[in-house]
């Protein structure tokens, strides 16, 4: 198996360059026999890099040690569930799982079209074939083979690093790497547009739900992320601006900007030449974060030269990637003309507009922060560096003209917003967000910043409420249904436009949850068995917790634990006794040495009341001894409100987005927008 | 005309508050970040640097760890990543990284953020131990590893 994965991968190299060839001819030459055949190369290498894939997994489970990937990244204690995940637990086995995801996009957008849009096939081919080519490459050629051999057999492997072995570790780079290689079909479409110059609204509406689907990817494996980095690095935050989570949230930013923008070319005709520059860029922002990622450029680029041959390769092919891009945008200029113009500062446009320049902008200031050390190393001699207070304090204000603007754009009249409009659909719902404001002020919430984000998230509900009342009682009235069916017929036939406000929803739950940060509450403190601390919830009561005592456990073969502690808490709430909670730190067999903290969390819709033991007295516990004498254990209190909301939001999200990716037609958009644009004369073009 | 002229006002005025923002950020948070044997180089040259605080990237001397006296005390050692020779204790108060790991064979890069204290000893408010899945051993250290825990293997 393992050979044939390595001969799979060496096989699907000149049939990837051969299909590139067919993709790229048969379209010149409009030869459809060509075509087809490149169509087969698609499905082709969809089955060999399978086989490559089922290669290296099958390494992993049979501990064949004497592949550099298996002995670096496993060990035969490893659970067989992790010896799977091993797939994407390293650089060499993500890039062959990323080349694996996008193999599967191209048989998809293949196969799915394989009746239709035959004038963008070829190209779209072609283009998926290039990043074929391009990973299969990189795999072979960069020292990145995931079937490298070391030359002898280790008796064992290094282990998997246990901040790897749970759960949301196991689920969310594959959820991130979905989101990103789905985002490639979009990429194709458009690169075949500008290569065939059809380039009216029809790729983009072939591209919509792709986008979609890769944006919902991307959100659900940023908060995957949180989520474990919550739950698995116990300090208690969910974000830490590192360059790693940034490189994941720029093609995010990138594609909310374009599923944005977008609408404005649907129905305005304009902005064209700028869509097409957020879908290359957002390609290769993707491309950006598979490679930072998994490369440690960032951190490590004057202490490690690890691995140049890589970087060079990465940087070089997105800059071929952009240059191609732009040479073709160039060269279509002519087609990318704007149907219409701006007509008025007060409109939607300008909404969507001051959305995409804030999300662009937000995109260039973390962009900015994450390279900082490599741009400054470069211009100055010197490297400079910024954390988390940089990104805070750039990246606040940006959040929260976004979270107005998400009030603002989905009734603001198109194309000029009269005064009626303005207070017809303001007037009330800055009311409602100003009163919430006020009253969180008095009831003592007084952090400026925060407090003006959940008067403007009251705000933006309020306008998303109304809309789905007065939609849904216009229907009622209409069609004679009662309101539960009105509502659902009402999402169901504009399944874009409401799915849309469902996620704006799940945004202003989630921003709602980091404006509660300046609320969380830490205390540390080192307890005796039998003594109790106290924190103060900021909402209002007071937890007590008891150390009631240690329990250990060592040499553990079994589940790979060198030693264990188990702190006991007894916990209770002004006197109301709660759940006991379990605070635990761990040393592994494997990796030698290494250690990990499993954080007791008790969470509930209010807050998450969440215990770490920072330190115990291990040189005991990995001596056997359990001396109840000896049982002093530190430990890190923590209370954190509205916790919970940031786990609730992914859900809405996914609700949202469901619903704006449930397939069946829904050919009134583009009846409508290529009517606005026939229906609106056009102005003198000016070119965006 | 007039809307688009507000519009370039607008833009203009993202633009600058993009600018103002990024530009402040930057000179009220940045810190300087070195290599150990660039660190010495500059307390070499210019001794009032000591006063500036600043971050390090280095890599944990294996089997350096010592529990302090104080609570949550720390003492290990880092050395440069190129140069072995340039080395300097630390002393970090605060609760340890998971992936602080110093096993023999284990290459864990670190970032500390602090300055030194008149006793020679870097001060750090900050530690950042690099995550796992980014450090790999070389096939040498494997060997090593292998031939100490399995001598028959």
């Amino acid at each position: 198996m393992n050979i044939l994965g390595e001969l799979a991968l060496w096989i699907s190299l000149p049939i990837a360059v051969w299909g590139t060839a067919l993709g790229f001819i048969g379209g010149r030459r409009q030869r459809g026999d060509l075509v087809l055949s490149a169509e087969r190369t698609v499905y082709v290498t969809f089955g060999l890099i399978a086989l490559a894939s089922l290669g290296v997994i099958d390494t992993f489970l049979n501990d064949r040690f004497e592949y550099w990937y298996v002995a670096n990244y496993s060990s035969s204690t490893l659970p067989t569930f992790y010896k799977v995940a091993g797939l994407w637990a390293g650089q060499r086995g993500s890039l062959l799982f990323w080349l694996l995801l996008l193999c599967l996009f191209s048989v998809l957008a293949v196969w799915s079209n394989r009746r239709k849009n035959r004038e963008f096939m070829p190209y779209v081919i072609g283009t998926l074939m290039v990043l074929q080519t391009f990973f299969i490459v990189v795999l072979l050629f960069a020292a990145v083979n995931p079937f490298e051999r070391l030359g002898f057999t280790p008796v064992d492997g290094a282990g998997l690093n246990p901040q790897l072995q749970n759960y949301w570790m196991t689920i969310h780079p594959p959820t991130l790497y979905l989101g990103f290689t789905a985002f490639t079909i979009p990429f194709a479409f458009a690169m075949a547009a500008l290569f065939s110059g059809r380039l009216d609204s029809r790729w983009i509406l072939l591209t919509r739900k792709w986008i979609l689907l890769s944006w919902f990817f991307l959100a659900n494996g940023i908060i995957f992320g949180m989520r474990w980095a919550y739950e698995e690095l116990g300090w208690g935050g969910y974000w830490f601006w590192d360059p790693v989570e940034n490189a994941s949230l720029l093609p995010w930013l990138t594609a909310t900007a374009f599923l944005h923008s977008v609408q404005i070319q649907e129905s305005r005709g304009m902005l064209k030449v700028w869509n097409m520059g957020l879908v290359v860029a957002t390609f290769v922002l993707t491309i950006f974060a598979t490679f930072l990622t998994r490369s440690g450029l960032i951190e490590s680029v004057h202490t490690f030269a690890e691995n140049t041959t890589i970087a060079f390769i990465f940087l070089g092919f997105m800059s071929l990637v952009i240059a191609v891009a732009a040479v073709m945008i160039l060269y279509r200029l002519p087609l990318l003309k704007s149907a219409n113009q701006i007509e008025s500062f007060i409109s939607r446009e300008s909404a969507f507009l001051f959305n995409n320049l804030i999300l662009v902008a937000t995109t260039f200031a973390v962009m900015w922060g994450t390279l900082l050390p490599l741009l400054s190393e470069g211009f100055l001699g010197q490297e400079i560096s910024v954390g988390p207070a940089f990104f805070n304090r750039v990246n606040v204000p940006f959040g929260i003209a976004i979270l107005f603007l998400m009030g603002v754009g989905p009734v603001i009249a198109w194309r000029r917003a009269s005064k009626r409009n303005l207070q017809k659909n303001f007037l009330v719902p800055t009311g409602v967000g100003l009163t919430a404001a006020a009253v969180l002020w008095m009831a003592g919430a007084r952090v400026g910043l925060s407090v003006m984000t959940f008067g403007i998230a009251a705000f933006v509900l309020w306008v998303i409420g109304v809309e789905f009342w007065k939609g849904t009682r216009a229907r009622a009235r209409i069609e004679g249904e009662g309101l539960l069916p009105a509502f659902y017929h009402l999402v169901m036939r504009n399944r874009r436009r409401w799915g849309g406000y469902i996620v704006h929803v799940a945004i202003v739950i989630l921003f709602t949850a980091f404006a509660a940060a300046p609320w969380y509450t830490e205390i540390r403190q080192t307890l005796e068995p039998g003594e109790s601390a106290t924190i103060e919830s900021p909402l209002g009561g007071t937890y007590t917790l008891t150390y009631e005592g240690l329990s250990t456990n060592f040499n553990d073969v079994e589940d790979n634990l060198a030693w264990q502690a188990v702190a006991l808490l007894s916990a209770s709430k002004d006197g109301v006794p709660l759940p006991p909670m379990s605070a635990e730190k761990r040393g592994y067999i494997r990796p030698a040495g290494s250690t990990s903290t499993e954080v007791a969390i008790r969470a509930t819709p209010v807050e998450d009341l969440y215990v770490t033991l920072a330190d115990v007295n291990t040189r005991l516990v990995q001596a056997g001894v359990n001396d109840p004498t000896q049982q002093t254990a530190t430990f890190t209190f923590m209370v954190k409100p509205l916790v919970s909301w940031i786990w609730a939001s992914a859900f809405v999200l996914t609700i949202g987005a469901l619903i704006g990716m449930w397939p069946g037609g829904q050919g009134i958009p583009s009846a409508r927008s290529t009517g606005a644009e026939a229906r609106t004369p056009s102005p003198a073009p000016t070119g965006d | 005309m007039g809307s688009n002229r507000r519009f370039m006002i607008g833009l203009v005025g993202v633009a600058a508050v993009v600018t103002w923002l990024v530009w402040t950020g930057v000179s009220d948070t940045m810190t300087y970040f070195l290599t150990p044997s660039e660190y010495v180089e500059r307390l070499d040259a210019d001794p009032s640097f000591r006063q500036v605080g600043v971050r390090i990237g280095a890599v944990l001397v294996p089997e350096s760890y010592e529990q302090g006296a104080g609570e949550l005390e720390h003492h290990f050692l880092v050395h440069d990543a190129d140069d072995p020779s340039v080395t300097f204790p630390v002393r970090y108060v605060g609760v340890l990284p998971d992936t602080f790991n110093d096993a023999p064979d284990m290459v864990t890069e670190t970032v500390i953020e602090g300055r030194f204290d008149e006793d020679g000893v870097f001060d750090a408010t900050v530690l950042l131990t690099k995550c796992g899945s980014r450090y790999e051993a070389d096939p040498e250290q494997l060997r090593a590893m292998n031939e100490r825990e399995h001598p028959a293997g």
